[in-house]
């Protein structure tokens, strides 16, 4: 054991990363100063409160800043930062909402309440963050079982059919145990691995070009039946889940990917066509999607039914106006109800408007915006197709879930259940956005991908390839 | 207390500013890079002596070969036809197809049909010219 660690020491080498590290301090300082503002607004005079949660939380983010460092990591240095922040606001607007908004038993740490549930979450999720950082070296197990991942893509996605419950008239949560979460957010990730894997193998084919209707060129027949089963897959999504947002970015991630992979217009000219088909059809079939568009045309009409959350929503952005009421003042206020239903999930866009205002809505904007450029230009830099389209894919999920639901939010489109990454209240959100930053800072590392040396298997390699063998066993029977 | 509340906004946006600032510089940086060729084949044979062994080529997205002086690579080769083979590079991968040679284009020794994928390493074969597909050197 001991000669073990002390292996793994001697093969570790420093590599300082100033400017992480001071992007890092920048906002440590940046959400402390928020703290301040937050508590002297709560205590009416200058008080610094109990900052404990947010301590802990900047701790944890310089403790993984350190071990980046130790395990000389090439790893992006901005990601992480603008990850940090985001969470920290999150941490910061969740100790302003009433406590008891959500409570859970959480065994041996007692009761929690919202913020340190949040809390407990996001540190979770920088773990997560870290681990597929410094861990993870080669893509091989993701690359090589595809089918592999889409089988149990498909699988979580029956399985909620069957047993998950509703919430809201959502049916997106599984509960095993005691453990409940939205398997969706986990389906987001696999479908981006599955579509990076299949679209690098056969890109050279839907590149080609073999059947022309009118103006548009297409790839053989065969190439295309992907594509209508992810559009049947979207709509089954809606009519079962009634999950609009996940359906939405399922179809656009899936045609995001489709367009970086073969640069053909013609092929996202279908996509849209069949987008608008099968938005039509769901108007007409699903009463739910009829309520969300009615209400996104004029929510006023039915200001105090299904337009309320919308009308409130809209309230709060203009309550806010430029620079906001300040941390702490706005009209959600910790002992009433929620002005806004939803407050600390979906309309947690409008709660930060509220307080920061358009600035600082406009700041978070910008920090979804960072993640977008440093996500694509990883992607950009990808040593081969599949790593540049995982890449691509994975600052997808991320930003457009952030668009839909900003924009969802601001009524600029009909609002769809979908996530804010990393400010959102909810741990199976958390936890997927901090898998997609986990790849993607993974994908950045100039190192990874060394040649394993050859070595004879140990016990667990044993267990590993005999897994290995029943995935690979599916791959070939599917190809 | 409104000066903490502009000094939170404030340190947000310079938060901003230094990630901006951050990402300029590597944009300028990538965008200071010359654009290099994204591969050279190297001849290995060439009975006529043109071009000569060893030489490196650099590719040109789409490079075309023959014994015509108006191919990016001219061969001087009685077995090559004056318009030969193409080689082109899609996205990511080289790919390379014959031209309506007389004796043909090969990958490995084997004829090429249509379009195929070239990977770094692998042996083309132009007449009685070989070459092979390399990454461009970093120098």
């Amino acid at each position: 054991m001991t000669r073990m660690l002390g292996r793994y020491l001697a093969g570790l080498h420093f590599r300082p990363r100033g400017r992480e590290a001071s992007l890092l301090l920048l906002a440590a300082a940046a959400l402390l100063t928020g703290w301040l503002s937050l508590a002297t607004t709560q205590a009416g005079r200058f008080s610094v409160g109990d900052p404990v949660l947010l301590v802990v939380y900047l701790l944890a983010a310089g403790t993984i800043h350190v071990l980046f460092v130790v395990t000389g990591r090439r790893t992006d240095q901005v990601l992480f930062p603008a990850v940090v922040l985001l969470g920290g606001i999150s941490l910061l607007f969740m100790s302003r909402l009433p406590p008891t908004l959500v409570t859970q038993d959480a065994g041996p740490l007692g009761v929690l309440t919202l913020a340190p549930l949040q809390l407990v979450w996001l540190l979770l999720s920088l773990s997560v963050i870290a681990a597929l950082a410094i861990v993870v070296r080669r893509d091989a197990w993701l690359r090589n079982y595809k089918y592999t991942w889409a089988a149990v893509g498909v699988t979580l996605l029956l399985l909620v059919f069957v047993f998950g419950e509703e919430v809201n008239g959502v049916r997106l949560m599984l509960r095993v145990g005691p453990v409940a979460g939205q398997p969706s957010e986990l389906l987001k990730i696999i479908l981006v691995v599955f579509l990076a894997g299949y679209l690098a193998e056969n890109r050279p084919l839907l590149a080609g070009t073999s059947l022309r209707i009118g103006p548009l060129d297409l790839p053989p027949l065969a190439y295309l039946l992907p594509m209508l089963a992810m559009w049947g897959i979207a709509l089954a999504v809606v009519v079962v889940q009634r999950d609009l947002g996940a359906a939405l970015l399922f179809f656009a991630v899936f045609l995001g990917l489709l367009y970086v992979a073969t640069q053909r217009p013609s092929f996202v000219a279908l996509g849209l066509f069949l987008a608008v088909v099968g938005s039509v059809l769901l108007y007409t079939v699903e009463p739910t999607v009829r309520v969300r568009v009615a209400i996104w045309l004029d929510p006023f009409a039915q200001a105090l039914g299904s337009g309320f959350q919308i009308v409130r929503g809209l309230y709060a952005f203009g309550r806010g106006g430029l620079l906001g009421t300040g941390l702490g003042a706005g009209l959600p206020s910790p002992d009433g109800t929620l002005a806004v239903p939803a407050l600390h999930t979906d309309y947690v866009f409008a709660g930060v408007a509220e307080e920061l205002g358009a600035a600082g809505a406009i700041a978070l904007i910008g920090l979804y915006l960072v993640i977008a450029e440093r996500g694509l230009r990883i992607a950009a830099r990808g040593a081969d197709d599949f790593r540049a389209l995982l890449a691509a894919g994975l600052t997808l999920v991320l930003v457009l879930q952030a668009a839909l639901i900003m924009a969802g939010d601001l009524k600029l489109v009909p609002l769809t259940g979908v996530t804010l990454p990393f400010v959102a209240y909810g741990g199976s959100s958390l936890l997927g956005s901090g898998i997609c930053v986990g790849l993607l800072l993974a994908l950045s590392d100039a190192g990874v991908e060394a040649p394993a040396p050859p070595s004879p298997l140990t016990r667990g390699e044993r267990w590993r390839a005999r897994g290995r063998g029943v995935a690979g066993r599916l791959e070939r029977a599917v190809r | 207390m409104w000066t903490l509340r502009l000094a939170f906004l404030g340190l947000l946006y310079l938060f901003l500013a230094v990630l901006a600032r951050s990402l300029l510089r590597d944009l300028r940086a990538a965008a200071g890079r010359t654009t290099r060729a994204a591969g050279v084949l190297v001849v290995i044979a060439a009975p006529a002596g043109a071009p000569p062994v060893g030489a490196t080529l650099e590719l040109e997205t789409i490079t075309t070969l023959g014994r015509d002086a108006d191919n990016l690579i001219v061969l001087d080769d009685p077995f090559a036809s004056n318009r030969h083979a193409r080689l082109t590079f899609r996205g990511r991968v080289w790919y390379l197809e014959d031209v309506g040679s007389t004796n043909g284009t090969w990958l490995n020794g084997r004829p090429v049909q249509g379009a195929v994928a070239v990977g770094f390493g692998d042996e083309v074969a132009v007449g009685q010219t070989r070459f092979r597909l390399e990454p461009a050197s970093r120098a």
